[in-house]
């Protein structure tokens, strides 16, 4: 049984890794069959959901006991579908990753009522601070705190779940990257707290790097996970609507906290307020929306409108100067130290100072002493 | 009978050759001196009277003259104990003119007739390389740094029975030839490790670029946000001194009676941070008689720390702008003038407005005219001459819990020597040094950086000294990235960066 069932997980696990793998190729060559078959079949040239071969060849060079060993030595738990592990309320998802992989013990989310505190990377003061305290009291109050681990926010939320001490609920981070690539690289630290106190689940295979689109793939499963998704602060069109958005198909109820009018950080929180969503101030309110989710689950009221989430395409530099854009996405529509910015992109200063005199030249960004600003 | 002794004295930070002469004949018993001695150089002949009669010597019941010439120039200090107890000895027959001959002296006496060490040993020993000196023997590692003979005596009866030949000259094992291997005295704080600082990139490139290059650094930042912690670094970055240069430190601080017995030369640049009650005597050297160097004489060769330079009087801050420009001090008084050497690197921090917490608009509780009194407070010619000038901004908790420990000071101590060894290979010492007329060879520019440049001329976003200054500054940005030869537009958007300016103060808008 357990050789058959980790033989499983080995394929699964080396399928998860193949180059040019993406979550919906994963879900259509295991859909109806069990990884290790399918590894099989690949290998073989004979997979239903493979008719063109792009995997046979590279499935024949890898040995799937060689990928299990490495995620062992990772300490990197694969789960699947319906076998122990796996969160319940991924299961009947549409959007459910076919693999998921797990540092810690994805187990904390049995029995536990779970929020996803989602916002903005550049998030105020202000927001910082009321994730923090949704954070630490959610977690007194034995509710999971699900999240991105990204900067900012989800950060905030994080820390502040733990803050809670032992005796909280544990917090459960999902992230884009591969378990052993902490990204973004600052969050490193909070990334093993979270791990070795909740757990920290991935889709992706271990070694894969940060790239744009995994990230709002990424927010389908926080979403997928919660009870109630909390949208703390967000831009217009940021990223942590695309949680909302994916919530909002679910029917899970999405909560945002109202901000100041004048706040860039708080101008996708208030429209999603104009659109209907529930405000709420603190975590009694939040408690109060996750006790009506599970009591009504299932029979799900209005759901908020999306209208407001189909995001037009943000403005901004040509794609195809990939410096500019990373810079140009790193500033905030409020003044950003250039400090900030060298935080978020990683590039040396003398490029990053290049790019943003290229920006103020091009009328993208405002240049203040020592910030910059989108224009 | 007459006795002529050789000593010297100490005037800014040269020791100035003096001879004691001592003349004693019948008349009524007595002591008078003259030849312009200060108030410390007249009390000696009671120090001297005491001495005598304490070490059992004979104390002459006639009348003695002391005159110490050049007799037009004020003498200083207690220094001359020695010479004149010498001179007395020679003149009154107790000693032989022959057993003192080639021999100076430069000591102070105790009542119970122990030699004592002076300040400025060094620059005293210098002055007085001809001949063999007599010092205590607490100032004779100092006096050997000039390399000339030296001896040492403990006390007056002791130097007696030397001098006559009945005791050796205790001669201390040789000391290793001065200069070629400083051992190793440091001046000024130790500086911490780099790797204590979280976060705070652009300030470690500012800091970085300030000791490969020599650009005077002014941190703006709000209270608490490791201004201090950061300028305190900056000296663990700067190389050791080279052995001119260390001979020249030494001597300043031996001037300045600031130099730790038996630590050899200077090797560490040194680091001094005077408080913002500083007087403008004290900053810039002088003093009526002695002319003593000031912080920024002893900064010499290091880092001259200017904590909270908003709180300096304006007249102290503009008294530095001389110096700056010229690397020396001039300090005139009425009784003649002293030149001081001061290459220093100045490190200046300050909060960006009265509350502090100016730095983004709307963080700042401030009216716009309070700042700009605040910012006014800097002189334009004085903030035109930092050519680094970042905020350092708090650290955000989140990072802070986050970030593991920053680069240490060693690797980045590294990347600094090897920009100043291609500094050393156009010249100069570090890049800030470059000339303008040479700067075509030395930092030359592809189109596009010159185009951008121009086009900061252009606007008045730049003066024309700026332009210099920003290309001196990209240079050294560029060697300490490794890339040597023409500068391109990355390196010169950097150092207009870092150069922020004026504007960095007000937070007003660039464009």
């Amino acid at each position: 049984m357990s050789g058959a069932r980790s033989r499983d997980e080995a394929c699964a696990a080396a399928l998860l890794g193949l180059r040019g793998m993406t979550p919906v190729r994963l879900a259509r060559l295991l859909d109806g069959m069990g990884p290790s078959v399918a590894w099989a079949a690949i290998g073989a040239g004979a997979h239903p959901a493979d008719p063109t071969r792009r995997f046979a060849a590279e499935a024949r060079r890898v040995d799937p006991d060689d990928v299990a060993r490495r995620y062992a030595q990772a300490d990197v738990a694969v789960l699947l579908p319906g076998r122990t592990g796996y969160p319940a309320a991924l299961a009947g998802d549409p959007g459910a990753p076919a693999v998921l992989c797990a540092s810690g013990d994805p187990s904390v989310l049995e029995a536990r009522p779970a929020v996803a505190v989602v916002g903005t990377r550049s998030a105020t003061p202000y927001g910082a601070k009321v994730a923090a305290e949704l954070g630490r009291r959610l977690a007194a109050a034995d509710v999971v705190v699900v999240s991105g681990l990204a900067l900012g926010i989800d950060a905030a939320a994080h820390w502040g779940a733990l803050a809670a001490g032992p005796d909280a609920a544990p917090p459960v981070g999902v992230v884009g990257t591969g378990l052993d690539v902490p990204y973004p690289r600052q969050n490193r630290a909070l990334w093993a707290r979270v791990a070795a106190a909740g757990a920290v689940l991935s889709e992706a295979a271990l070694g894969t790097e940060a790239r744009p689109l995994v990230f709002p793939a990424r927010n389908r499963i926080i979403a997928a996970l919660a009870d109630v998704v909390v949208v703390v602060e967000s831009h217009r069109a940021g990223g942590s609507l695309y949680t909302a958005e994916a919530a909002a198909r679910r029917s899970i109820p999405v909560c945002a906290v109202p901000g100041s009018v004048f706040s860039a950080a708080s101008a996708g929180t208030n429209e999603l307020l104009v659109e209907g969503c529930v405000p709420v101030r603190d975590a009694d309110d939040v408690l109060t929306a996750v006790a009506l989710a599970r009591q009504g689950r299932g029979k799900s009221g209005p759901a908020p409108s999306t209208a407001v989430l189909h995001r037009r395409p943000p403005d901004g530099p040509d794609p195809v100067d990939r410096v500019q854009r990373s810079v140009w996405e790193a500033v905030d529509d409020t003044p950003t130290t250039v400090e900030t910015v060298l935080l978020r992109t990683d590039l040396s200063l003398a490029a990053l100072t290049a790019a943003g005199q290229e920006l103020v030249d091009r009328g993208l960004l405002k240049a203040g002493a020592g910030w910059w600003s989108r224009a | 009978m007459i006795a002529s002794i050789p000593s010297a004295v100490l005037l800014g930070v040269d020791g100035r050759p003096v001879s004691v002469e001592v003349h004693v004949s019948n008349g009524l018993p007595g002591l008078t001196m003259v030849g312009l001695p200060d108030a410390a150089v007249r009390e000696s002949r009671d120090r001297v009277r005491a001495a005598f009669v304490s070490s059992g010597l004979p104390w002459p019941r006639r009348r003695i003259t002391v005159n110490l010439a050049p007799s037009g120039m004020r003498k200083a200090g207690a220094g001359l104990d020695l010479p004149v107890a010498v001179g007395v000895l020679v003149a009154s027959g107790v000693l032989d003119a022959a057993a003192v001959a080639g021999l100076a002296f430069v000591g102070e006496l105790g009542l119970d007739g122990s030699v004592r060490g002076v300040p400025g040993t060094l620059v005293l020993a210098d002055a007085l390389a001809c001949h063999r000196l007599v010092v205590a023997g607490s100032s004779l590692d100092e006096a050997r740094l000039a390399g000339g003979p030296c001896v040492s005596a403990p006390t007056l009866s002791e130097l007696v029975a030397r001098c006559t030949g009945r005791r050796p000259w205790t001669e201390p094992p040789a000391p290793p030839p001065p200069g070629d291997e400083p051992s190793g005295g440091a001046v000024g704080v130790q500086a911490g490790d780099l790797a204590e600082v979280l976060g705070q990139p652009v300030a470690r490139r500012a800091l970085e670029a300030a000791a490969a290059g020599g650009h005077h650094l002014l941190l703006v930042g709000p209270p608490g946000a490791g201004k201090t912690l950061l300028a305190n670094r900056l000296v663990g970055l700067l190389p050791d001194l080279d052995i001119p240069m260390s001979r020249d430190v030494t001597r300043v601080h031996s001037a300045a009676g600031e130099l730790a017995s038996g630590a050899g030369l200077v090797s560490r640049p040194p680091f001094r941070a005077p408080h913002h009650g500083v007087s403008a005597v004290a900053l810039i050297g002088g003093g009526s008689t002695a002319m003593r160097p000031g912080e920024i004489g002893l900064a010499h060769g290091g880092v001259l720390f200017l904590d909270e330079l908003g709180e300096f009087p304006a007249t102290v801050l503009d008294a530095l702008r001389q110096p700056l420009e010229d690397g020396i001090v001039r300090v005139s008084r009425s009784r003649g003038s002293i030149t001081y050497p001061a290459q220093f690197l100045l490190v200046a921090a300050m909060n960006p407005c009265p509350c502090g917490d100016a730095g983004v608009p709307g963080d700042c509780r401030c009216s716009a005219a309070a700042r700009a009194r605040y910012a006014r407070r800097l002189s334009g010619p004085l903030l035109d001459r930092f050519d680094l000038a970042v905020r350092v901004e708090r650290p955000d908790p989140t990072s802070l819990l986050a970030a593991g420990a920053g680069e240490a000071t060693a690797p980045v101590a590294a990347r600094v020597l090897a920009a100043r060894r291609r500094a050393a290979e156009r010249g100069v010492v570090a890049n800030s040094q470059l000339a303008s007329r040479t700067l075509d060879q030395s930092a030359p520019m592809d189109a596009d950086a010159r185009e951008l440049l121009e086009r900061q001329l252009r606007t008045g976003g730049l003066s024309a000294r700026g332009l210099h200054r920003v290309r001196r500054l990209a240079r050294t940005l560029a060697d300490l990235d490794g890339a040597g030869g023409t500068l391109t537009r990355p390196h010169v958007t950097e150092a207009l960066f870092l150069r922020g300016g004026r504007s960095l103060l007000l937070g007003e808008e660039v464009r």
